[in-house]
């Protein structure tokens, strides 16, 4: 089986494992919808001032349901030791990962559609006239996102205190894409809006720079 | 493996004391020899340590991830235990830069702390730097602690640079880089020769501590095996 | 000298950090010296 088939057999596999319960999914919608009311709560605010506050909240919102959701992807595989049965099969390591990475591209893409028009309701912002860029700058966000944290939550499945870990070193290193993704979104919800291309580099740049790290480094996290 | 570097107490006194006496050296350079500058006045003799401890602690930072590198690709587990003695002597370092810093900035910009570029990048690598040794501390199984943190230590690094030219992008209120900058940067003649004074003084010190540091996984690997041996006999 | 209470702070702090981390790396490397002693002895006490 050449690599590209064999990843898109293990997103199917975690699509199939994600869609017979829908587990991870509404708990991690109800946690973002959760963060987006205690921010309306602790800062009460007003319209222009959702306008300055929002974007980053919103990034804010989805990196701490991003560092929650990948959590399971790999423990999940240790109750059963269902890695070693993986790691058996005649496919690329990389292919696992790649797999892993798609699906949980997928599961946070499925948060933020159903996150973002929520979200443009409760602060008021009006999101449908910007949706073609914002959905660009989502899904390069999330590229990212979807990429260290897998490969992190297969580091963080080695540790003991693996569900504390895995947000210490995942949100440190999401740091240049919180950063860039809030601009970015800042920037078309402005007056005018402007898309600020410098930081849609940066994006691209994390997105590919660790997008070949994994492919490069990947396959080490999965020996025995 | 025993034999080499030991010498006991006598030997780890002596080099104690070389070392001391010449980071006091540095330290009289810096604050006697040193003309005043101008603008800043004295306050500036700090620079003559945090500047050379940034430096150095990027440099063990640099060669943390290159034998993490080389460790991944030649499973040499001596590679490893330098990329974690790098990795903790450079956090060492990058405490002293970013301790120092504030101190200097709030009799100069008024305030202990800014979220300029440089401050704000040395935080995140510092914070990456404390997540790795924290890593390394939650795996109980060595060959595989050795794996995965090379794999962390590498993604660790990659993210050091989109975080510095990200936040470079948004805000800097840091002096413009004075060596190897602009035209118009460079260091005036007195100050250059205690500044390279200082650095190759801290580049001796952090060299020994991570020497030292070695030796500490070189010993704890020793008595893994003294212990395996035990053991089974 | 103006400032100087910074200046002297940010030394103080700078050393206590370099000679501190020194000072734990040293103790530790001789505890552990002297547990490889020991259990060399254990070690050749048994095989004698």
């Amino acid at each position: 089986m050449n690599a590209p088939r064999a990843a898109l057999a293990i997103l199917g596999k975690e699509l199939r494992a994600e869609f017979r319960s829908f587990e991870l999914l509404t708990s991690t919608l109800v946690f973002v919808l959760i963060v987006v009311f205690v921010f309306s709560f602790a800062f009460d605010p007003s319209a222009a001032e959702s306008r300055r506050f929002g974007p980053g909240l919103l990034w804010i919102a989805l990196l701490f349901a991003g560092s929650l959701m990948l959590q399971p992807c790999f423990s999940r595989e240790r109750v059963n030791d269902t890695l070693g049965g993986l790691r058996l099969a005649p496919i690329a390591p990389v292919a696992i990962l790649a797999g892993k990475i798609l699906a949980n591209f997928l599961f946070l893409t499925l948060v933020e559609a159903a996150l973002l028009p929520i979200f443009g309701v409760l602060y008021n912002i009006p999101l449908v006239p910007v949706a073609g860029q914002l959905a660009l700058i989502m899904l390069m966000g999330t590229v990212g996102v979807a990429t260290i944290g897998t490969v992190f939550s297969a580091i963080a499945s080695h540790a003991r205190m693996r569900e504390l870990l895995l947000p210490l070193l995942l949100l440190p290193a999401l740091a240049p894409v919180l950063l860039a993704s809030t601009e970015l979104t800042a920037g078309i919800l402005a007056d005018p809006p402007e898309l600020r291309t410098a930081w849609l580099v940066i994006v691209g740049a994390f997105d590919i720079m660790f997008l070949t790290a994994t492919w490069l480094f990947g396959e080490y996290l999965l020996e025995e | 493996m025993t034999g080499k570097y030991e010498g006991g107490a006598f030997m780890q006194a002596v080099r104690s004391f070389a070392l001391s006496a010449i980071v006091f050296s540095a330290a009289y350079a810096a604050l006697a020899i040193a003309p005043t500058e101008l603008k800043q006045g004295d306050i500036q003799r700090i620079f003559y340590f945090h500047v050379p401890s940034g430096m150095n602690a990027l440099l063990a930072f640099t060669v943390a991830c290159g034998a993490s590198i080389y460790f991944l690709i030649k499973r040499n587990v001596k590679a490893d235990w330098l990329a974690a003695s790098c990795m903790e002597v450079g956090v060492a370092f990058g405490s002293v830069v970013l301790i120092t810093g504030p101190i200097w900035g709030k009799p100069v910009w008024g305030v202990y702390w800014k979220w300029d570029a440089r401050l704000t990048s040395t935080f995140v690598l510092l914070v990456l730097g404390l997540c790795y040794l924290l890593l390394r501390g939650l795996i109980e199984d060595p060959e595989r602690r050795s794996v995965v943190s090379a794999v962390f230590c590498i993604f660790a690094f990659l993210d050091a640079p989109l975080v510095y030219f990200s936040n470079r992008i948004f805000r800097t209120l840091h002096p413009k880089p004075v060596i190897l900058g602009d035209s118009d940067s460079g260091l005036a003649p007195p100050i250059a020769r205690v500044f390279l004074y200082c650095f190759i003084v801290l580049a001796i010190l952090m060299i020994a501590l991570i020497w030292e540091r070695y030796r500490l996984e070189e010993l704890r690997h020793e008595v893994a095996e003294l212990r395996a041996e035990s053991d089974s006999a | 000298m103006q400032n100087l209470n910074s200046l002297i702070a940010a030394y103080a702090a700078a050393w206590l950090i370099f000679f501190g981390y020194h000072y734990t790396v040293a103790r530790r490397l001789s505890q552990l010296r002297e547990e490889v002693e020991k259990l060399k002895q254990s070690i050749g006490k048994r095989s004698r």
